[in-house]
């Protein structure tokens, strides 16, 4: 197998969101000597680029991107030390760590699952807490892994000021400055996002993505 | 047939499984495996089908999931088991009339056939749209006083005496009873006191719910949310709404609003998980009637083909196998003062009411803004009321809303087409629609009535 078949393998794994397949393809590449950089930028980013613009063309929907996910997590359990060992200290290059919650009181998690999927699927590192998450409980989280980006996400407009609440106690903890706060949810606003103090807002997926990517320069 | 504490007993005692685990593998794999076993296809040219083995199918695969799945209680982690005697059970007792309202200003709401002899009942409001204190009154009264409109519903109040109003806070209490308060004394200015109401919009949480019964607020002859979380799964908060009517006797409407493009997948998919909703929610949210509310997963708009697909689907499943009472909510993308809220609202209402449901609406602007008023309210019982005058089969119906389609479908963009708020579309005061939106409601009419529907 040629170095782009093995890539390609690995990238099709992905998207048909067959974990046990990119488990295999990753370590038969790795056995065949192809550089895992190249096994991350090319397969595993590759393939979750496709599934990216497959659900935004309407062809996947949430299980396709949330399988997707899976198997790009256990190829990445193949690959990450090999990466980190070729690499030395280079984790944080490689990918971003994301904490995502529906804040306090909301308790929707559709959108905010498919965010998360999508993030993953990008080569972010996702804790994702769940739904009706204390805004304490999600900034120790990122202390506690060193995220550089917290996702909020809110459907209901009434739940929607504890996004606030969030920003203006990373303020008053004086550690405003290492995060990208990210908000979303069907009622937030690009208005409503400046307002409140974000780093930014998107309106679907794909491109809560690009500007996860574009905030931290990957 | 079971109750509230067997319920809550399964939720306590149920296995564990992790909620991705229950999404992903008991609700989205079931789906995949029972759409393809059944053949369910979906056609974007199609959207009011005419097929009985289609029916029979989606009726099939949905009754399978329910049985297969049960449901999940995200409270505890746990599965709550339900039998197939329990589902059949649910089903023999589901409610064929619900009268909601008092005196000269009562209606019945009923389980709807295709072709029923009766008419649609049409609830006017922007159910759960922020709009702020300062035009709620005028906001819901634009829609009590129109004939047509039969029940009232409403937005929410995001703010009130200044106070921004939080989930679960205290002040959702207030704001929920506030919101009682200007709709009953809406229906006194307007003359029709006995209106029943679906309310307590505001209480996104239990919390408003729960301080809203009261005969003061919510009458017993009202109804209110039971909402069940994405999907299958409910949680003690909303358990405990369905519990709050049991000696009060408010009407349940069940609320699960599945998400088209989630994790049922496809149109489909979506359509059986919708079906599979109800059969539990008749037992978990204690339902008297259901509410059918479909969101496109990046669109939320019913009025997008695969939402129209699942309300025509789903409506015609009951109406053919299993009459329950279901009212349709309508949330065009677009918003008040825009031709294409009204072609929207048509299209939705033809739907709608052909396919066995009452109507709820309209959400216009997605439901996310206070751009909606009692005009576009008017259209859709009007256009409700007509398929049912013109004895308008599923086929005509369908060829209805592919003409429509065109003239609206150009508004499914990132930047939609929000039109403005309630008080730049009515005069506030006197509480009539301005000029230039009257003018378009009349254009669109008249469109309406040369493509032969007789309004």
């Amino acid at each position: 197998m040629s170095e782009n078949e093995h890539l390609q393998a690995i990238a099709t794994a992905v998207i048909d969101g067959e974990t046990e397949d990119a488990v295999e393809a990753t370590k038969t590449a790795l056995d065949a000597n192809v550089d895992p950089l190249e096994i991350l930028n090319i397969g595993l980013m590759g393939g979750a680029d496709e599934v990216g613009k497959r659900f935004e063309r309407g062809e996947y929907f949430l299980p396709e991107l949330m399988m997707a996910g899976r198997a790009l997590k256990g190829s990445m359990e193949v690959v990450k030390p090999i990466l980190l060992e070729k690499y030395s200290g280079s984790d944080s290059k490689v990918k971003g760590k994301v904490v995502s919650a529906t804040v306090h009181t909301d308790i929707h998690d559709i959108g905010k699952n498919i965010v998360s999927s999508m993030l993953t699927a990008a080569g972010f590192e996702v804790t994702d807490l769940g739904v009706d998450v204390p805004i304490k409980s999600i900034i120790d989280k990122a202390e506690e892994i060193e995220a550089k980006i917290i996702c909020l996400s809110a459907l209901l407009t009434t739940s929607m000021p504890f996004m606030k609440d969030l920003i203006q106690l990373l303020d008053a903890r004086g550690i405003r400055q290492k995060y990208v706060v990210l908000v979303g949810g069907a009622s937030v606003t690009e208005s409503w996002a400046k307002h409140i103090g974000a780093d930014g807002t998107a309106r679907n997926a794909a491109d809560a993505v690009k500007l996860a990517r574009e905030k931290i320069g990957m | 047939m079971l109750n509230y504490l067997d319920i809550l007993d399964r939720a306590n005692s149920g296995p564990y499984i992790s909620e991705e685990n229950w999404d992903l593998e008991k609700v989205a794999m079931t789906t995949k495996r029972l759409v393809k076993k059944y053949k369910i296809e979906w056609d974007r040219n199609q959207l009011v089908t005419d097929d009985p083995a289609l029916s029979q199918a989606i009726w099939n695969a949905g009754y399978e999931l329910a049985v297969e799945v049960g449901a999940y209680s995200r409270s505890t982690e746990r599965l709550i088991e339900i039998s197939q005697d329990e589902i059949d059970s649910g089903i023999r007792n589901m409610p064929q009339e619900v009268v909601m309202g008092e005196g000269k200003d009562a209606r019945t709401l009923y389980a709807r056939r295709l072709n029923d002899e009766r008419a649609p009942l049409s609830f006017g409001g922007s159910p759960g749209t922020p709009v702020p204190e300062r035009m709620f009154l005028a906001n819901v009264m634009s829609y009590m006083q129109e004939p047509l409109i039969d029940l009232a519903t409403c937005g929410t109040l995001v703010e009130v005496d200044g106070r921004e109003v939080r989930t679960g806070n205290p002040i959702e209490i207030v704001s929920t009873r506030r919101e009682l308060q200007y709709m009953r004394q809406g229906l006194k200015r307007v003359g029709r006191a006995g209106m029943g109401m679906l309310a307590a919009q505001s209480s996104v949480s239990e919390l408003g719910d729960l301080a809203a019964a009261h005969p003061d607020y919510l009458r017993p002859c009202d109804s209110h949310l039971v909402p069940m979380l994405n999907e299958l799964k409910m949680d003690h908060r909303n358990i405990a709404r369905a519990v709050n009517s049991l000696e009060y006797g408010m009407v349940n409407a069940s609320l699960p609003c599945v998400i088209v493009g989630g994790l049922g997948g496809g149109p489909a998919g979506s359509a059986v998980v919708n079906v599979a909703s109800y059969l539990i929610a008749n037992l978990t949210c204690l339902a008297d009637y259901h509410i059918l509310h479909p969101i496109h997963v990046r669109h939320i708009a019913t009025s997008t083909r695969e939402v129209l697909w699942v309300i025509n689907a789903t409506a015609q499943v009951f109406a053919r196998h299993a009459p329950t009472i279901i009212v349709s909510d309508i949330y065009p993308k677009s918003g008040a003062g825009t031709k294409e809220l009204l072609y929207e609202t048509a299209a939705n209402a033809i739907v709608n009411a052909v396919s066995g449901g009452h109507l709820e609406g309209c959400g216009s602007a997605d439901g996310n803004l206070p751009n909606c008023s009692g005009l576009e309210a008017r259209l859709m019982a009007e256009v409700a009321l007509a398929t049912h005058r013109m004895k308008m089969n599923l086929k005509q119906a369908d060829d209805f809303v592919l003409q429509l389609l065109p003239k609206y479908e150009h508004v499914f963009t990132a930047d939609g087409n929000p039109g403005l708020p309630f008080d730049q579309v009515y005069d506030p005061v006197k509480i009539e629609p301005l000029d230039f939106w009257q003018v378009m409601y009349e254009e669109v009419r008249t469109e309406l009535k040369e493509m032969g529907l007789i309004l």
